[in-house]
Protein backbone atom coordinates (compact mmCIF):
# COMPACT_ATOMS: atom_id res chain seq x y z
CA UNK A 1 0.00 0.00 0.00
CA UNK A 2 2.94 2.32 0.67
CA UNK A 3 3.68 2.36 -3.03
CA UNK A 4 0.53 4.31 -3.57
CA UNK A 5 0.77 6.80 -0.72
CA UNK A 6 2.05 9.58 -2.96
CA UNK A 7 -0.70 8.93 -5.47
CA UNK A 8 -3.30 8.88 -2.71
CA UNK A 9 -2.10 12.27 -1.50
CA UNK A 10 -2.33 13.66 -5.01
CA UNK A 11 -5.84 12.32 -5.29
CA UNK A 12 -6.85 13.88 -1.97
CA UNK A 13 -5.57 17.23 -3.20
CA UNK A 14 -7.96 16.96 -6.11
CA UNK A 15 -11.12 18.65 -4.91
CA UNK A 16 -14.52 17.45 -6.05
CA UNK A 17 -16.86 20.00 -7.59
CA UNK A 18 -18.82 21.92 -4.99
CA UNK A 19 -22.60 21.72 -4.82
CA UNK A 20 -24.59 24.68 -5.99
CA UNK A 21 -26.05 26.93 -3.27
CA UNK A 22 -29.50 26.12 -4.62
CA UNK A 23 -29.10 22.55 -3.44
CA UNK A 24 -29.12 23.69 0.18
CA UNK A 25 -32.29 25.68 -0.40
CA UNK A 26 -33.93 22.74 -2.09
CA UNK A 27 -33.08 20.37 0.74
CA UNK A 28 -34.26 22.90 3.27
CA UNK A 29 -37.55 23.25 1.42
CA UNK A 30 -37.96 19.48 1.17
CA UNK A 31 -37.31 19.01 4.88
CA UNK A 32 -39.68 21.85 5.71
CA UNK A 33 -42.33 20.29 3.49
CA UNK A 34 -41.95 16.97 5.25
CA UNK A 35 -42.26 18.77 8.56
CA UNK A 36 -45.41 20.59 7.44
CA UNK A 37 -47.15 17.31 6.77
CA UNK A 38 -49.72 15.83 9.08
CA UNK A 39 -47.12 13.65 10.69
CA UNK A 40 -43.71 15.26 10.72
CA UNK A 41 -41.98 11.96 11.16
CA UNK A 42 -43.11 8.76 9.72
CA UNK A 43 -43.50 6.63 12.74
CA UNK A 44 -42.52 3.05 12.11
CA UNK A 45 -45.56 0.86 11.91
CA UNK A 46 -46.12 -1.27 14.90
CA UNK A 47 -45.88 -4.85 13.90
CA UNK A 48 -48.09 -6.17 16.62
CA UNK A 49 -50.82 -8.39 15.29
CA UNK A 50 -52.07 -8.06 11.78
CA UNK A 51 -51.08 -5.09 9.67
CA UNK A 52 -53.73 -2.51 8.87
CA UNK A 53 -54.24 -3.73 5.31
CA UNK A 54 -55.14 -7.20 6.46
CA UNK A 55 -57.77 -5.82 8.80
CA UNK A 56 -59.40 -3.78 6.06
CA UNK A 57 -59.25 -6.73 3.71
CA UNK A 58 -60.85 -8.94 6.34
CA UNK A 59 -63.63 -6.46 7.00
CA UNK A 60 -64.23 -6.03 3.31
CA UNK A 61 -64.48 -9.76 2.73
CA UNK A 62 -66.81 -10.19 5.72
CA UNK A 63 -69.07 -7.41 4.45
CA UNK A 64 -69.11 -8.93 0.98
CA UNK A 65 -69.98 -12.35 2.43
CA UNK A 66 -72.88 -10.89 4.41
CA UNK A 67 -74.20 -9.13 1.33
CA UNK A 68 -74.01 -12.27 -0.75
CA UNK A 69 -75.81 -14.17 2.01
CA UNK A 70 -78.57 -11.58 2.17
CA UNK A 71 -78.93 -11.59 -1.59
CA UNK A 72 -79.08 -15.38 -1.71
CA UNK A 73 -81.73 -15.57 1.05
CA UNK A 74 -83.75 -12.83 -0.57
CA UNK A 75 -83.68 -14.54 -3.94
CA UNK A 76 -84.62 -17.88 -2.43
CA UNK A 77 -87.59 -16.39 -0.60
CA UNK A 78 -88.84 -14.67 -3.71
CA UNK A 79 -88.49 -17.88 -5.64
CA UNK A 80 -90.51 -19.78 -3.01
CA UNK A 81 -93.18 -17.09 -3.02
CA UNK A 82 -93.55 -17.29 -6.77
CA UNK A 83 -93.83 -21.05 -6.66
CA UNK A 84 -96.57 -20.78 -4.05
CA UNK A 85 -98.41 -18.23 -6.10
CA UNK A 86 -98.08 -20.39 -9.13
CA UNK A 87 -99.40 -23.40 -7.23
CA UNK A 88 -102.42 -21.71 -5.63
CA UNK A 89 -103.44 -19.55 -8.52
CA UNK A 90 -105.99 -21.13 -10.84
CA UNK A 91 -104.46 -22.34 -14.01
CA UNK A 92 -105.21 -20.07 -16.87
CA UNK A 93 -107.81 -21.42 -19.12
CA UNK A 94 -107.57 -20.80 -22.73
CA UNK A 95 -110.55 -20.70 -24.87
CA UNK A 96 -110.00 -22.09 -28.27
CA UNK A 97 -110.67 -19.63 -30.96
CA UNK A 98 -112.82 -21.18 -33.59
CA UNK A 99 -112.36 -20.10 -37.07
CA UNK A 100 -115.45 -18.41 -38.48
CA UNK A 101 -117.11 -20.14 -41.31
CA UNK A 102 -118.08 -18.50 -44.50
CA UNK A 103 -121.68 -18.49 -43.47
CA UNK A 104 -120.84 -16.61 -40.26
CA UNK A 105 -121.35 -19.50 -37.86
CA UNK A 106 -118.50 -20.82 -35.75
CA UNK A 107 -117.20 -24.31 -35.18
CA UNK A 108 -118.83 -25.67 -32.11
CA UNK A 109 -116.88 -26.64 -28.99
CA UNK A 110 -113.47 -28.24 -29.14
CA UNK A 111 -113.08 -31.75 -27.88
CA UNK A 112 -109.51 -31.02 -26.69
CA UNK A 113 -108.83 -30.29 -23.08
CA UNK A 114 -107.90 -26.64 -22.97
CA UNK A 115 -106.38 -26.45 -19.51
CA UNK A 116 -102.82 -25.16 -19.20
CA UNK A 117 -101.01 -25.79 -15.98
CA UNK A 118 -97.85 -24.04 -14.74
CA UNK A 119 -94.84 -26.07 -15.76
CA UNK A 120 -91.98 -23.96 -14.51
CA UNK A 121 -90.59 -20.59 -13.66
CA UNK A 122 -87.00 -19.51 -13.84
CA UNK A 123 -85.32 -16.35 -12.83
CA UNK A 124 -81.75 -15.72 -13.94
CA UNK A 125 -79.95 -12.90 -12.17
CA UNK A 126 -77.38 -11.64 -14.59
CA UNK A 127 -76.37 -8.48 -12.84
CA UNK A 128 -76.33 -7.26 -9.24
CA UNK A 129 -75.38 -3.74 -8.38
CA UNK A 130 -74.79 -2.34 -4.94
CA UNK A 131 -76.08 1.23 -5.00
CA UNK A 132 -74.82 2.06 -1.54
CA UNK A 133 -76.47 3.03 1.69
CA UNK A 134 -79.50 5.26 1.97
CA UNK A 135 -81.86 6.41 4.67
CA UNK A 136 -85.55 5.88 4.24
CA UNK A 137 -87.90 8.62 5.37
CA UNK A 138 -88.48 8.53 9.07
CA UNK A 139 -85.97 5.77 9.59
CA UNK A 140 -82.64 6.19 11.28
CA UNK A 141 -81.42 2.81 10.22
CA UNK A 142 -79.51 2.82 6.96
CA UNK A 143 -80.64 0.60 4.17
CA UNK A 144 -78.45 -0.96 1.55
CA UNK A 145 -79.91 -0.59 -1.90
CA UNK A 146 -79.28 -3.52 -4.22
CA UNK A 147 -80.45 -3.58 -7.81
CA UNK A 148 -80.92 -6.96 -9.50
CA UNK A 149 -81.31 -7.29 -13.22
CA UNK A 150 -82.95 -10.58 -14.04
CA UNK A 151 -84.49 -12.48 -16.85
CA UNK A 152 -87.68 -14.31 -15.90
CA UNK A 153 -89.31 -17.13 -17.78
CA UNK A 154 -92.74 -18.59 -17.03
CA UNK A 155 -93.95 -21.75 -18.65
CA UNK A 156 -97.34 -23.47 -18.88
CA UNK A 157 -98.11 -26.80 -20.41
CA UNK A 158 -101.20 -28.52 -21.58
CA UNK A 159 -100.85 -32.11 -20.40
CA UNK A 160 -103.43 -33.36 -22.80
CA UNK A 161 -102.13 -31.90 -25.98
CA UNK A 162 -98.53 -31.36 -24.95
CA UNK A 163 -98.75 -27.77 -26.05
CA UNK A 164 -96.67 -25.36 -24.05
CA UNK A 165 -96.71 -21.66 -23.51
CA UNK A 166 -93.64 -19.75 -22.51
CA UNK A 167 -93.30 -16.11 -21.56
CA UNK A 168 -89.91 -14.50 -21.05
CA UNK A 169 -89.17 -10.97 -20.11
CA UNK A 170 -86.38 -8.96 -18.50
CA UNK A 171 -87.00 -7.46 -15.13
CA UNK A 172 -85.29 -5.24 -12.67
CA UNK A 173 -85.73 -5.29 -8.94
CA UNK A 174 -84.52 -3.00 -6.21
CA UNK A 175 -84.09 -4.53 -2.78
CA UNK A 176 -83.51 -2.55 0.40
CA UNK A 177 -81.68 -4.46 3.09
CA UNK A 178 -81.49 -3.01 6.60
CA UNK A 179 -77.95 -2.59 7.81
CA UNK A 180 -77.32 -2.94 11.49
CA UNK A 181 -74.91 -0.43 12.91
CA UNK A 182 -73.61 -2.75 15.63
CA UNK B 1 -11.11 12.82 11.75
CA UNK B 2 -14.39 14.37 10.90
CA UNK B 3 -17.10 14.65 13.43
CA UNK B 4 -19.78 12.39 12.08
CA UNK B 5 -21.86 12.33 15.22
CA UNK B 6 -25.33 13.57 14.64
CA UNK B 7 -26.76 15.54 17.50
CA UNK B 8 -27.81 13.04 20.06
CA UNK B 9 -31.41 14.12 20.50
CA UNK B 10 -33.74 11.39 21.44
CA UNK B 11 -36.78 13.57 21.34
CA UNK B 12 -38.09 13.75 17.78
CA UNK B 13 -39.60 17.18 18.23
CA UNK B 14 -36.27 18.53 19.37
CA UNK B 15 -34.64 17.05 16.31
CA UNK B 16 -37.23 18.67 14.09
CA UNK B 17 -36.77 21.99 15.83
CA UNK B 18 -33.10 21.64 15.24
CA UNK B 19 -33.67 20.99 11.57
CA UNK B 20 -35.80 24.09 11.45
CA UNK B 21 -32.97 26.10 12.92
CA UNK B 22 -30.72 24.92 10.06
CA UNK B 23 -27.91 24.03 12.41
CA UNK B 24 -27.90 20.27 12.36
CA UNK B 25 -28.46 19.08 8.83
CA UNK B 26 -26.55 21.91 7.20
CA UNK B 27 -23.44 21.29 9.22
CA UNK B 28 -23.58 17.60 8.35
CA UNK B 29 -24.40 18.16 4.73
CA UNK B 30 -21.73 20.81 4.16
CA UNK B 31 -19.09 18.31 5.06
CA UNK B 32 -20.29 15.42 3.00
CA UNK B 33 -21.96 17.15 0.05
CA UNK B 34 -18.97 17.32 -2.36
CA UNK B 35 -18.15 13.66 -1.81
CA UNK B 36 -21.78 12.63 -2.10
CA UNK B 37 -22.15 14.55 -5.34
CA UNK B 38 -18.99 13.03 -6.74
CA UNK B 39 -20.29 9.59 -5.81
CA UNK B 40 -23.61 10.30 -7.51
CA UNK B 41 -21.78 11.55 -10.60
CA UNK B 42 -20.44 8.03 -11.12
CA UNK B 43 -23.88 7.15 -12.51
CA UNK B 44 -25.46 10.32 -13.81
CA UNK B 45 -24.15 12.58 -16.53
CA UNK B 46 -24.73 16.06 -15.25
CA UNK B 47 -24.10 17.86 -11.98
CA UNK B 48 -27.77 18.85 -11.87
CA UNK B 49 -28.88 15.24 -12.03
CA UNK B 50 -26.36 14.35 -9.34
CA UNK B 51 -27.79 17.08 -7.12
CA UNK B 52 -31.28 15.69 -7.67
CA UNK B 53 -30.10 12.26 -6.61
CA UNK B 54 -28.24 13.54 -3.57
CA UNK B 55 -31.15 15.70 -2.49
CA UNK B 56 -33.60 12.82 -2.65
CA UNK B 57 -31.26 10.48 -0.82
CA UNK B 58 -30.29 12.92 1.90
CA UNK B 59 -33.83 14.09 2.58
CA UNK B 60 -35.05 10.50 2.77
CA UNK B 61 -32.15 9.57 5.02
CA UNK B 62 -32.61 12.53 7.31
CA UNK B 63 -36.36 12.30 7.51
CA UNK B 64 -36.14 8.71 8.67
CA UNK B 65 -33.85 9.89 11.41
CA UNK B 66 -31.03 7.51 10.59
CA UNK B 67 -27.80 8.05 12.39
CA UNK B 68 -25.44 10.03 10.19
CA UNK B 69 -22.64 7.89 11.52
CA UNK B 70 -24.15 5.08 9.46
CA UNK B 71 -22.55 6.41 6.32
CA UNK B 72 -22.80 3.13 4.43
CA UNK B 73 -26.58 3.46 4.54
CA UNK B 74 -26.49 7.00 3.19
CA UNK B 75 -24.22 6.07 0.29
CA UNK B 76 -26.26 2.98 -0.42
CA UNK B 77 -29.32 5.24 -0.63
CA UNK B 78 -27.53 7.54 -3.08
CA UNK B 79 -26.53 4.55 -5.19
CA UNK B 80 -30.02 3.08 -5.17
CA UNK B 81 -31.67 6.36 -6.12
CA UNK B 82 -29.06 6.97 -8.82
CA UNK B 83 -29.77 3.56 -10.33
CA UNK B 84 -33.50 4.30 -10.31
CA UNK B 85 -32.70 7.62 -11.92
CA UNK B 86 -30.76 5.88 -14.67
CA UNK B 87 -33.70 3.58 -15.41
CA UNK B 88 -36.04 6.54 -15.68
CA UNK B 89 -33.47 8.53 -17.60
CA UNK B 90 -32.97 5.78 -20.17
CA UNK B 91 -36.61 5.97 -21.15
CA UNK B 92 -36.41 9.73 -21.32
CA UNK B 93 -33.16 9.59 -23.26
CA UNK B 94 -34.71 7.36 -25.89
CA UNK B 95 -37.48 9.89 -26.37
CA UNK B 96 -35.10 12.81 -26.56
CA UNK B 97 -32.36 11.08 -28.52
CA UNK B 98 -33.45 12.47 -31.83
CA UNK B 99 -33.75 16.00 -30.48
CA UNK B 100 -30.23 16.04 -29.09
CA UNK B 101 -28.56 13.82 -31.66
CA UNK B 102 -26.63 16.62 -33.28
CA UNK B 103 -25.69 18.47 -30.10
CA UNK B 104 -22.35 17.80 -28.44
CA UNK B 105 -22.80 16.43 -24.96
CA UNK B 106 -21.44 18.94 -22.48
CA UNK B 107 -19.43 16.92 -20.01
CA UNK B 108 -19.28 18.81 -16.76
CA UNK B 109 -16.11 18.35 -14.76
CA UNK B 110 -16.32 16.30 -11.59
CA UNK B 111 -13.30 17.98 -10.05
CA UNK B 112 -11.93 21.45 -9.59
CA UNK B 113 -8.36 21.17 -10.79
CA UNK B 114 -5.73 23.86 -10.49
CA UNK B 115 -3.11 22.74 -12.99
CA UNK B 116 -2.47 20.35 -15.83
CA UNK B 117 -1.26 17.63 -13.49
CA UNK B 118 -4.53 17.61 -11.61
CA UNK B 119 -6.43 17.78 -14.88
CA UNK B 120 -4.61 14.66 -16.09
CA UNK B 121 -5.26 12.96 -12.78
CA UNK B 122 -8.98 13.77 -13.01
CA UNK B 123 -9.07 12.41 -16.54
CA UNK B 124 -7.30 9.25 -15.41
CA UNK B 125 -9.85 8.77 -12.64
CA UNK B 126 -12.63 9.22 -15.16
CA UNK B 127 -11.19 6.51 -17.38
CA UNK B 128 -11.09 3.89 -14.62
CA UNK B 129 -13.49 0.94 -14.78
CA UNK B 130 -16.70 1.78 -13.03
CA UNK B 131 -16.43 -0.72 -10.19
CA UNK B 132 -12.92 0.50 -9.33
CA UNK B 133 -13.84 4.14 -9.64
CA UNK B 134 -16.77 3.97 -7.24
CA UNK B 135 -14.59 2.33 -4.58
CA UNK B 136 -11.89 4.94 -5.13
CA UNK B 137 -14.41 7.77 -4.83
CA UNK B 138 -15.79 6.38 -1.60
CA UNK B 139 -12.34 5.80 -0.15
CA UNK B 140 -10.50 8.98 -1.16
CA UNK B 141 -13.13 11.69 -1.27
CA UNK B 142 -15.66 10.30 1.17
CA UNK B 143 -13.23 8.73 3.63
CA UNK B 144 -15.22 5.57 4.08
CA UNK B 145 -13.54 2.51 5.52
CA UNK B 146 -13.46 -0.68 3.47
CA UNK B 147 -16.07 -2.07 5.80
CA UNK B 148 -18.37 0.86 5.08
CA UNK B 149 -17.65 0.67 1.35
CA UNK B 150 -18.56 -3.00 1.43
CA UNK B 151 -21.85 -2.14 3.14
CA UNK B 152 -22.68 0.65 0.72
CA UNK B 153 -21.95 -1.32 -2.44
CA UNK B 154 -23.12 -4.72 -1.26
CA UNK B 155 -19.75 -6.37 -1.78
CA UNK B 156 -17.28 -8.02 0.55
CA UNK B 157 -14.62 -6.05 2.34
CA UNK B 158 -11.87 -7.93 0.49
CA UNK B 159 -13.45 -7.13 -2.85
CA UNK B 160 -13.63 -3.46 -1.91
CA UNK B 161 -9.97 -3.45 -0.90
CA UNK B 162 -8.81 -5.25 -4.02
CA UNK B 163 -10.83 -2.95 -6.28
CA UNK B 164 -9.19 -0.01 -4.57
CA UNK B 165 -5.73 -1.43 -5.13
CA UNK B 166 -6.52 -2.14 -8.78
CA UNK B 167 -7.79 1.41 -9.18
CA UNK B 168 -4.57 2.87 -7.76
CA UNK B 169 -2.45 0.57 -9.87
CA UNK B 170 -4.33 1.50 -13.00
CA UNK B 171 -4.02 5.18 -12.18
CA UNK B 172 -0.31 4.92 -11.60
CA UNK B 173 0.10 3.06 -14.85
CA UNK B 174 -1.87 5.58 -16.85
CA UNK B 175 -0.04 8.54 -15.33
CA UNK B 176 3.44 7.18 -16.04
CA UNK B 177 5.25 8.96 -18.87
CA UNK B 178 5.13 6.91 -22.04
Amino acid sequence: MNDFSELENELRNLRPAQPSPILFDRIEAALAASRAGASPYRQPRKRSGLPYNWFSLGFGLAAAAVLVLFAAISLERRQERREKIAQISPAPETKPVSAPRRDGSRVQGSTFSDRFIPAGATQVVYNTRDEGLQFARGSEQPLRRLRYQTHQTWQWRNPTTGASLRVSYPSEEVVLIPVSGQ
Amino acid sequence: MRTWQRLGYKDREKVMDNIASHEDWKSCFCEIAPGLLLFARQWVQSAADAEDVVQEAFVKFWRRNHNIANRALLYAAVRSIALDFIRRDKRRARREASAFAEADPAIEPQFEWEDETQSALAAAVGSLPHDQREVLVLKIWNELTFNEIAGALGISQNTAASRYRYALANLKKSLQPQ
